[in-house]
């Protein structure tokens, strides 16, 4: 009854524009004060400095930063030149563009806002000018996009392996062949519907105009070889990926490329710790939450509920991704990773689901929930900038999401799609 | 007098942070430079933790005063009138007490770790490190304080912090925002 009356609080204080972090400690300190008494109280500033201090955490700003440096320098603008030069020529060219340039894009941003406003401030109005439906235009931008969280280097997994306490860099590797097939199965969609509602095509291949584009775009391309070539290769940690991110991006942008100033410099900067703070200030309220939670036990008590209810792990799995698109709805992909996935970790164990399985299927889950109104971040970003309405996007954006969905289920009852690679490299 | 003080200490937090998140990034790759080379650095994992949490609670302070904390606007957004003022109101109550309880018992627990020191850096005493939470709960309540006139006018506006950040973007792409956001508030609601 208590915890029902605080998740009532919880929802009632969100919906009212307290922000989300705040809610869960306001909630937080009722229930310890219910619980304990006062006394309680001087627990609290130290769980919220503890909660923070999490170490694989520290990858979070480092590639926020990253990505605001990729965003600000002109890389985004050559890897849509470079992907138009490679695809471009096929019928629906500058669909199959948006699609390869957001998975192109994810390997150095790791967010998916941040890709939609960098890629789809260029993109969005040329596809328009070219005679795409401007709906089906924010759709595919922010499918696609999202879809992109899933391949590495991924803030959502990052979060996840702090909270879970498994290993990023394996993550990392369990979201390469899902991503790719993801964006095989969108590009595949994307296909069929140029041909069917006859999009244009773009210049024709030239081997010249790819290796031009190629080479003008080539320091670009060695920012994924360097972050995830050092994280794969075992040479740094993630956080160290991330450090390394960083300064390539600023050699790049102020030394190869020229067109960083200091000015743009300093608001990456700011951009990068606001928006690391508003993440970690969520996390820090979460820990005083899970202080609460795992003294009177639930994830226990919910594990067990659950237990009794079935002993089939596919039904578990079915259980937990309604679960999660249901929350994606309503909560921030941040929110819904750092609330809910402590809670269900226990489960998770009970049931001998492999916890990097289970990140991948966590990190989708909140994919498509940014493609689900009301809550819905990136599709609302990319209707912004395309200037059309959230719910005739959303009815266009239906077959992606089904895209999303159906790969959604694939990872989660064929587990060697995520984890193949992780048993080929570390074994199993 | 008030958008003055505010847009001072947005300058300020700001420029705290930007130090803050520089310093992480050199005190990892310095890190990672001494680890290749054979000299690892006992301090590192202990220093980068505190800048961390030091970025959470100043970068929280300087979120709140550009009201970009992750949350719903879409209720009070749809409200109107006197109800759209209460719960306004009452969320700003709510914001302060909360970190009004934290700053209050953030300095009393200061107390306790009187003589403690880093267990890398036994210069350093741990108030210093843990004193982020009282400071930065005071912080946190200025800015939302000060932020309140911004607030009001922005409800009024339907201008929400998704439309306010699409518009930094915008304009650092040389877009043109006023017609870029013309039918923005159909689709406001949403913070990101």
């Amino acid at each position: 009854m208590i915890y029902l009356l605080l998740f009532g609080v919880l929802l009632a204080l969100v919906m009212i524009n307290v922000p989300i972090a705040i809610s869960i400690g306001v909630v937080a300190i009722g229930g310890m004060l219910l619980a304990s008494g006062a006394d309680s109280m001087l627990n609290v500033p130290l769980a919220l400095y503890d909660g923070a201090t999490k170490f694989p955490l520290l990858a979070i700003p480092l590639f926020v930063l990253a990505g605001e440096l990729m965003n600000t320098s002109s890389i985004s603008r050559r890897l849509i030149d470079l992907v138009s030069a490679m695809i471009g020529f096929v019928r629906g060219g500058l669909a199959m563009v948006n699609i390869g340039v957001s998975m192109f894009f994810a390997e150095i941003s790791g967010s998916a806002v941040a890709d939609v406003a960098a890629t789809g401030s260029v993109l969005m109005p040329a596809m328009k000018k070219k005679g795409y439906d401007p709906h089906f235009v924010a759709a595919i931008t922010s499918s696609s996009a999202s879809l992109a969280i899933i391949i590495p280097p991924s803030i959502s997994m990052i979060l996840y392996g702090a909270i879970a306490d498994t290993s990023i860099v394996k993550l990392f590797l369990a979201g390469v062949i899902p991503g790719v097939l993801g964006g095989g199965m969108m590009m595949a969609l994307a296909y069929y519907l140029a041909i069917r509602y006859n999009f244009p095509r773009e210049d024709a291949f030239s081997l010249k105009v790819l290796g031009q584009k190629f080479r003008e775009s080539a320091w670009a391309l060695l920012l994924p070889i360097i972050i995830l070539g050092g994280i794969f290769g075992g040479i740094v940690t993630a956080t160290e990926g991330a450090g390394l991110a960083v300064l390539a991006a600023l050699g790049i942008g102020i030394f190869v490329y020229k067109e960083l100033t200091v000015k743009q410099l300093y608001r990456c900067m700011v951009r990068a710790s606001v928006q690391t703070a508003t993440v970690m200030l969520l996390v820090a309220t979460s820990a005083l939450l899970g202080l609460y939670l795992t003294e009177a036990r639930l994830p226990q008590h919910m594990a067990q509920a659950i237990m009794d209810f079935t002993d089939s792990q596919i039904a578990v799995l079915m259980l937990l991704n309604l679960l999660f698109l249901v929350l994606g709805m309503f909560l921030h992909g941040a929110a819904a990773i750092i609330l809910v996935v402590p809670m269900v970790l226990p489960l998770i164990h009970q049931f001998g689901i492999d916890p990097i399985h289970f990140g991948l299927i966590v990190t989708l889950n909140l994919a498509i929930g940014q493609q689900t109104p009301p809550v819905a971040s990136v599709l609302a970003t990319a209707c912004s900038i395309a200037k059309v309405d959230i719910w005739r996007t959303s009815y266009a954006n239906l077959p992606f999401i089904g895209v999303l969905f159906g790969l959604l289920m694939l990872i989660t009852y064929v587990p060697s799609i995520s984890l193949g690679l992780v048993h080929l490299v570390y074994g199993s | 007098m008030i958008k003055q003080l505010a847009t001072s200490l947005e300058r300020i937090l700001e420029a705290f942070s930007v130090a803050l998140i520089l310093s992480m990034a050199f005190v990892i790759v310095f890190g990672v430079i001494m680890r290749k080379s054979g000299a690892s650095l006992i301090w590192y994992d202990e220093v980068a933790s505190i800048l961390l949490v030091w970025i959470t609670y100043f970068g929280s302070a300087t979120a709140a005063i550009k009201r970009s904390h992750m949350g719903f606007s879409g209720v009070l957004f749809g409200l109107k009138g006197i109800q759209q003022k209460i719960v306004f109101w009452f969320s700003e109550i709510v914001v302060i007490g909360f970190f009004g309880v934290v700053g209050i018992y953030g300095w009393t627990v200061l107390g306790f770790f009187q003589g403690e020191t880093l267990v890398s850096l036994p210069w350093l005493p741990v108030t210093v490190a843990q004193s982020v939470i009282p400071i930065g709960s005071a912080l946190f309540i200025i800015a939302e304080l000060l932020s309140i006139p911004q607030a009001l006018e922005d409800m009024a506006m339907g201008r929400d912090h998704d439309q306010a950040e699409l518009e930094e973007y915008a304009e650092e792409c040389g877009l043109d925002t006023e017609e870029l956001f013309a039918d923005r508030k159909r689709t406001a609601g949403v913070k990101s």
